[in-house]
């Protein structure tokens, strides 16, 4: 950045001559190459990629999955450790996630954000074993994230 | 390998510059998840723009006369660069980016869209920290058309420090008609002034426009244009506007412009 003018500045006399139409190759430090080498591939990266995503990326609303992953028994509840995945093409927000244990106990949660294609975790505290039944996981309900 | 060393330096500073003037987005919520929930084509439009306003802030916050290309690109690639993966470190050390989130187009879009006010300021910081003497040079002098620019600028960066929050829409559904236009009065009023009547250091120029008159009509009505537009750009962007009615679209785009205003007046105070 300012670093190839720094140089410039040094040299007063020089500094006229360095303004001249003509800028050598050699007065950029290979740095200054390297740096904007790096922004440039992050850029077209990021512009590319988002670009891609909007064209060919996953549509449709989202599709969220909930799966358990761990049952813990603590003193205060069974603690069901849960992810969501959403295999949609649209985020979701104040997702809604219940679990409930087939003629018994039903716990709920509601998870913030699910990015389209990502997972969110969470938790689903019961008062009885979810193991001894027969659980169900879904989600119920979101809104649009914005 | 001097010249190497003391480039090494402005891109440290360009660091340092970029956490000054992007931490407090990085830091905000509203930023995650609207790099998640942003509409794609908004999104990649955005940054498509961030590149040529880099590149016009890169000569305007130069100290040379003279418009090099190579040089202005090169130093807002590099702005870029520093912007993005200051962005990307920041928000995985804050644990917004977990790990398997990584490659993923959510964790894209939040570093992409936190990216963009830190590589303002690391290409602002890299400028001018490293100018041991500021006063002794002049900027380089911007046309009418240049200010515009600048303002665009100013008041976009302002801008977006809030328009991601919740309360640029809150602050709109509280406000009546009467406040609506107070606040548009309070705007222009502190936009002319800051710019013509307080003379902050690299303003002095912009005094000489002639009467309050002309000064009014060729400055600060265009300013405060142009601060408005920024807002519902910014507001558009980040899906604001969406399924709202034009009046309440109408407050919000003033209520943001508020910042904006202030943002475009004392761009040259930072540019």
């Amino acid at each position: 950045m300012a670093g190839s003018r720094d140089t410039r500045r040094a040299s007063p006399q020089g500094k006229r001559k360095a303004q001249s139409k003509t800028v050598s190759a050699g007065d950029i430090p290979p740095l200054e190459w390297a740096a904007a080498g790096v922004g440039l591939v992050l850029a077209a990266s990021a512009i590319g990629l988002t670009a891609w995503d909007a064209m060919f990326g996953v549509k449709g609303p989202p599709a969220i999955e909930v799966r358990l992953q761990k049952v813990t028994a603590t003193g205060y509840g069974y603690v069901a450790e849960i992810e969501a995945f959403n295999h949609g093409g649209a985020p979701a927000a104040q997702v809604q996630i219940e679990g409930v244990i087939a003629g018994g106990d039903t716990a709920g949660v509601t998870i913030d954000y699910i990015p389209e294609q990502s997972r969110a975790s969470g938790g689903l505290i019961f008062s009885q074993d979810p193991r001894g039944g027969r659980l169900t996981l879904r989600a119920k309900g979101y809104t649009d994230a914005s | 390998m001097d010249a190497n060393a003391s480039y090494g330096r402005a891109l440290s500073r360009a660091f340092g510059g970029a956490l000054l003037f992007s931490f407090p987005l990085l830091m905000t919520m509203e930023m995650w998840s609207l790099g998640m929930s942003v509409e794609r084509w908004r999104l990649v439009t955005f940054l498509v723009l961030t590149i040529p306003m880099l590149i016009g802030l890169s000569y305007f916050a130069g100290f040379e006369p003279t418009f090099r290309l190579k040089d202005e690109v090169l130093d807002a690639l590099a702005a870029f660069a520093v912007g993005f993966l200051l962005s990307a470190v920041l928000l995985a050390i804050f644990g917004v980016l977990r790990f398997h989130e990584v490659g993923t187009q959510s964790a894209l879009g939040k570093v992409s869209l936190c990216a963009v006010p830190a590589a303002i300021g690391a290409l602002l910081a890299g400028k001018q920290l490293g100018e041991r003497d500021p006063g002794a040079r002049e900027k380089a002098k911007a046309g009418p058309l240049g200010e515009l620019f600048l303002m665009a600028v100013g008041a976009a960066f302002l801008a977006f420090n809030v328009a991601p929050t919740e309360e640029m829409i809150l602050i709109a559904y509280q406000m009546d008609a009467v406040a609506t236009l107070l606040l548009m009065a309070v705007s222009i009023g502190l936009l002319h002034v800051f710019v013509y009547q307080l003379g902050f250091p690299g303003e002095t120029r912009r005094r000489e426009a002639g009467g309050f008159k002309r000064t009014f009509l060729v400055f600060t009505a265009p300013g405060y244009g142009v601060a408005l537009l920024m807002s519902l750009y910014l507001l558009w962007t980040f899906g604001r506007t969406d399924g709202v009615a034009l009046h309440e679209i109408a407050t919000m785009t003033i209520v943001l412009g508020f910042p904006a205003a202030i943002g475009a007046a004392t761009a040259r105070l930072v540019v």
